[in-house]
């Protein structure tokens, strides 16, 4: 605040400005440069890279992703990717939706002992109860099947998704469902078209953190299924990872593939929730 | 019930199965190797064999990396699971211990396996995995940079100090005496600093050694043999990055950039490093010799390195196919498959086969590999495939990592191996 | 779906209908009590258990527990992932409360950068590992290639194979990865703030550090209090990042607990589930403290503020 002296405004301002966009360059490259040296790598061959780590695409070696895509089962991961994350983070949203609604608007005996139960096992490392999990996915006829993936995933997912929405869903002014139920509101429709509608940030939010967590999710994808033909992408870029030789050219362009779809998703719903969020906003 | 289980198996085995096929037999099995062309090429097509002389029977086979591998099978056998037949090495006595394996004694035809890999599989009264891969722990050296160094690494190896001079006439010569990497094995790190025990000791000291036996790591020979190591790691042996290359590098390192004079390696060093040079092979006209690698003075054993079993097949104890499971690996288990499997892959097998059946542009190498193991006695296993437990955490972290790395000295290995046990 | 009103006595009780509480909660509960529960509840089982498959399992009371108080492994693995999750939650959400606020002030580009400084996050970790490795290789890895080209070759080291800077590398990893998560969220919250209070400070002639500090963080304390717990979790947690690049190594510089529970679980050649299980009990109740604690310090400063 000092430096809000009437004499020299502009070149004050100036500076900071330039020190301001500087440090933004320098961050910028931190968080994209491994990025775009990944890129650049999935055009490259290994042998390129080799001989020289930092040089251009060029030329491009657009035929790799074709050759990862249709040579090394990619396309059979992606579709699996697509459908488990999607099917499970719908789940997640409606059924974390309706629990944290539940939590935030009724009140009922056990209440809040019953938050903290579901709240406490986020904090269990999975590497150990994945063993009993299996069991019993064993005993359910789940065990290497799709579904039982999607279950799984809903089931580790939950806790968080709860906890974020029932955070938000507390802050909703009370006379807003006051009022909803005056006018005749089910409660399921209190749910569905106001609890829902105006949580869209927090919605936002944990569909975008579910869908990120659960594309990339490793453990319970290698333990869970055996067969190829359900594996999900992050196995694919596994694949290249041999024990012979790292394909570093072929990592990077497994890794691209795999990341494209959520840098989309990304970019489409940071726009959405920027939205949402003005729209929604409460007063 | 046994005995016709048996007579059943050895009719199998034998291709007396003529009799119209029975009903349709799925077997599974998972293995590690997913990457690993040849090997995969083998397996596979054992199994389409034995699929075509049993009709009706199905053999389904995952493959995987190792790691994944482990971590499946962990959960899987642990609930009662699992495939039929899969991949196992012989230092996982958990299988055996819990009863998770079948006893293959009286189900395999043992006459055609190596009779020390037997023993490496045998556990209490049974043997319990068919030993696939093995493979001695062997220096590797590169000629054309030898040369320019002006050292000469001999097939018997180079005895005490006039190992360290060679190293430090190398270093000297701006070139990196010995290829290593750690980052992603518990055990490439330790090869120098355990043929030199094994060497020092004897295999017999050395195993009494290694499971907490009367010879312990106080022992003065150890601190001997321990010194002659370091002195060999502070003359430059060792790339300054040792600790964040992985196996797989280590071997680019050593044969095309920036190359090394010598690389320690199992004798699986061919399954990477005669792949063509773009997918990371050795270059062409490459000259390649088998050396002894350094001898300490004083040595019980100069002739003494290690033999490890590796990649064997074991059969779930919970299968239903026990029978067929075992069937099928008897199908492999003939002096034929042995040499197919020697001339495919140019690692040792468990397998009885003859190197000098084979011909072709490889039998060179495994003639060099012969002559490199003349004469020599083994102790049988890595020290982490000796060891469990602590001290085999303990080895990993010292000798494999910061011993070689010049984190930590002599001192420091004594007392921390000695507190392991 | 019809509810006795007189349960409680109380005027609000058709406000609480239990049918519809348990319908709304139904679906969730289900799935926790089958896929999360029940193995959490084996795990504890196995803790005082000798759990070998194919006999049954023999009670051994806590003799695991007793043979961790001498673990040194383990207390190094704590010592470890306590330092991390304290570290690394405070590096994330300030660097990126500061980068939210660039956003949020408008900087040129908002757009491109809000998307760049995110995209991270979007790597697994598997991914992330592989990608650092090669940064922090010691010949031809970004990060010494640069100190080289600056004349600073000597500081060049193998990053993660020295006892020394293992950790903190590992740190800046995670940092650089989550720090434009949290940099969203907060950007998030920020923007959902009531506009008139930033009007009021705007007429009060205040810079944007008065402002933020004033201003903007008290509003936005339950998303940074939210925020902090889970990076805390997170990183009391984290176990891929590190089995992919150092699994722990060198000289257990990187050992977590989780890390450790899954070399005794899956590496260590024994079928005993007893003493991994011990080990993640109690690091549970640990954990468990950490974000209660967590909780009470941000509450107890609420109250002394308003």
């Amino acid at each position: 605040m000092s430096a809000r002296t009437i004499a020299v405004p502009v070149s004050g301002a100036g500076l900071r400005m330039a020190a301001l966009l500087l440090l933004i360059v320098v961050y910028t490259l931190y968080s994209t440069g491994p990025f775009v040296w990944v890129a650049a790598m999935s055009l490259r061959t290994t042998t390129e890279i080799a001989a020289n780590p930092y040089g251009m695409p060029w030329p491009a070696h657009f035929e790799k992703f074709a050759s990862a895509w249709f040579d090394s089962n990619y396309d059979t991961y992606f579709l699996n990717s697509v459908t488990i994350v999607l099917s499970a983070v719908a789940l997640l949203t409606i059924i974390g939706g309706m629990a944290a609604h539940c939590f935030a608007r009724y009140r009922f005996r056990f209440k809040s002992a019953l938050y903290f139960l579901i709240f406490s096992t986020i904090i269990f490392p999975p590497q150990v109860t994945v063993i009993g999990l299996f069991q019993i996915m064993v005993d359910y006829g789940l065990y290497n099947t799709r579904v039982g993936l999607v279950l799984v995933y809903v089931s580790i997912q939950l806790p968080i998704t709860i906890y974020i929405l029932e955070a938000f869903f507390a802050r909703i002014p009370k006379d807003l469902f006051e009022a909803a139920r005056i006018d005749g509101y089910s409660e399921w429709s209190i749910f569905w078209r106001i609890s829902l509608p105006v949580a869209m940030p927090a919605i936002a939010t944990t569909v975008i953190l579910n869908t990120i967590l659960l594309w990339n999710e490793f453990l319970y994808a290698v333990v869970l299924i055996t067969e190829d033909d359900k594996r999900t992408l992050p196995l694919g870029v596994l694949r290249f990872l041999g024990d012979q030789l790292e394909d570093v050219g072929m990592i990077a362009t497994g890794l691209m593939i795999a990341i494209v779809p959520v840098v989309l998703i990304y970019v489409f719903f940071s726009e959405r929730l920027i939205q949402g969020m003005t729209a929604g906003a409460v007063k | 019930m046994t005995l016709s289980r048996t007579v059943g198996a050895l009719a199998l085995a034998a291709g007396v199965c003529a009799a119209p096929a029975v009903q349709a037999q799925e077997l599974t099995l998972w293995s590690h190797w997913a990457d690993q062309t040849a090997k995969v090429e083998f397996v596979e097509s054992a199994a389409r064999a034995f699929e075509q002389a049993n009709p009706g029977v199905t053999i389904k086979i995952n493959w995987y990396q190792k790691e994944p591998l482990y971590a499946a099978l962990k959960t899987a056998l642990t609930a009662g699971q699992g495939p039929d037949i899969f991949y196992a090495e012989p230092n996982q006595t958990e299988y055996m211990e819990n009863g998770l394996v079948l006893d293959l004694k009286s189900k395999l035809d043992w006459n055609n396996i190596e009779p020390w890999a037997i023993k490496v599989w045998g556990y209490e009264d049974g043997v319990y995995g068919f030993p696939l891969e093995a493979w001695t722990v062997e220096t590797y050296v590169n000629l054309a940079l030898a040369e320019k160094a002006g050292v000469e690494i001999p097939v018997e190896g180079v005895e005490g100090a006039a190992f360290v001079d060679a190293v430090k006439k190398i270093a000297a010569a701006g070139i990196t005496p010995m290829a290593q990497g750690v980052a992603d094995r518990p055990y490439p790190g330790a090869f120098l600093t355990h043929e030199i025990l094994v060497k020092k000791l004897g295999v017999d000291d050395y195993a009494s050694l290694l499971k907490g036996g009367d010879v312990k790591w106080t022992d003065p020979r150890v601190r001997e043999a321990l010194d002659y190591a370091k002195q060999i790691i502070d003359a430059g042996a060792f790339p300054p990055s040792i600790s964040s290359i992985k196996l797989g590098e280590a071997h680019r390192y050593f044969h095309t950039s920036p190359g090394a004079v010598m690389l320690q390696m199992g004798s699986f060093y061919p399954s990477r490093a005669f792949a063509s040079p773009d997918e990371g092979g050795q270059p062409k006209d490459f000259r390649l010799s088998i050396s002894n690698g350094p001898v300490p003075e004083g040595a019980a054993c100069p002739k003494c390195k290690t033999i490890a079993v590796g990649g064997s097949f074991v059969v779930n104890a919970a299968s239903e196919h026990a029978d067929l499971a075992a069937a099928f690996l008897n199908s492999m288990a003939t002096p034929e498959m042995g040499n197919k499997w020697l001339e495919a892959n140019l690692v040792q097998t468990g397998i009885k086969a003859d190197p000098s059946q084979i011909t072709g542009d490889k039998a060179a190498y495994l003639q060099m590999l012969q002559a490199a193991n003349e004469g020599a006695s083994y102790t049988f296993g890595i020290p982490v495939q000796q060891m469990q437990g602590n001290p085999r955490e303990v080895f990993t972290q010292t000798v494999n990592q910061a011993f070689p790395s010049g984190i930590i000295g002599v001192d420091e290995v004594i007392d921390m191996m000695n507190g392991a046990y | 779906m019809a509810s006795h009103p007189a349960n409680t006595g109380q005027d609000r009780d058709h406000a609480n209908p239990p049918g519809v509480i348990a319908a709304f909660l139904f679906p969730a509960l289900l799935v926790y009590a089958a896929l999360t529960a029940l193995p959490v509840l084996r795990t504890f089982y196995n803790s005082t258990h000798l759990v070998v498959p194919n006999r049954p399992s023999e009670w051994i009371g806590f003799t695991h527990y007793a043979k961790l108080w001498t673990d040194a492994i383990f207390w190094k693995a704590i010592w470890n992932t306590l330092t991390w999750a304290a570290v690394a939650p405070v590096l994330e959400v300030a660097v990126a409360t500061l980068l939210a606020l660039c956003l949020y002030a408008k900087v040129p580009f908002s757009r491109f950068l809000r998307v760049a400084w995110f995209t991270p996050v979007l790597m697994s970790y598997v991914v992330v590992g592989i990608l650092w490795m090669w940064i922090y290789n010691y010949e031809w890895g970004a990060l010494n290639t640069m100190l080289r080209a600056v004349g600073l070759g000597s500081l060049a080291q193998p990053w993660l194979g020295h006892p020394d800077t293992a950790l903190a590398s590992l740190i800046a990893v995670t940092t650089w990865m989550w720090t434009g998560f949290n940099m969203v969220v907060i950007l998030a919250a920020m923007s959902s703030l009531p506009s008139e209070v930033l009007e009021a400070a705007e007429l009060d002639n205040c810079g944007w550090l008065a402002k933020l500090w004033y201003v903007i963080l008290p509003l936005i304390r339950p998303t940074l209090l939210n925020l902090i717990v889970l990076s805390f979790i997170g990183k009391m947690k984290i176990f891929d990042l590190v089995w992919v690049t150092t699994q722990g190594n060198p000289l257990w510089a990187t050992e977590t607990v989780s890390t450790y529970v899954y070399k005794r679980a899956f590496q260590w050649s024994t079928f005993d589930l007893g003493y991994p299980s011990a080990i993640a009990v109690i690091w549970f109740f640990i954990v468990l403290a950490g974000v209660l604690g967590l909780t009470a310090l941000f509450r107890q400063q609420d109250k002394l503020e308003y």
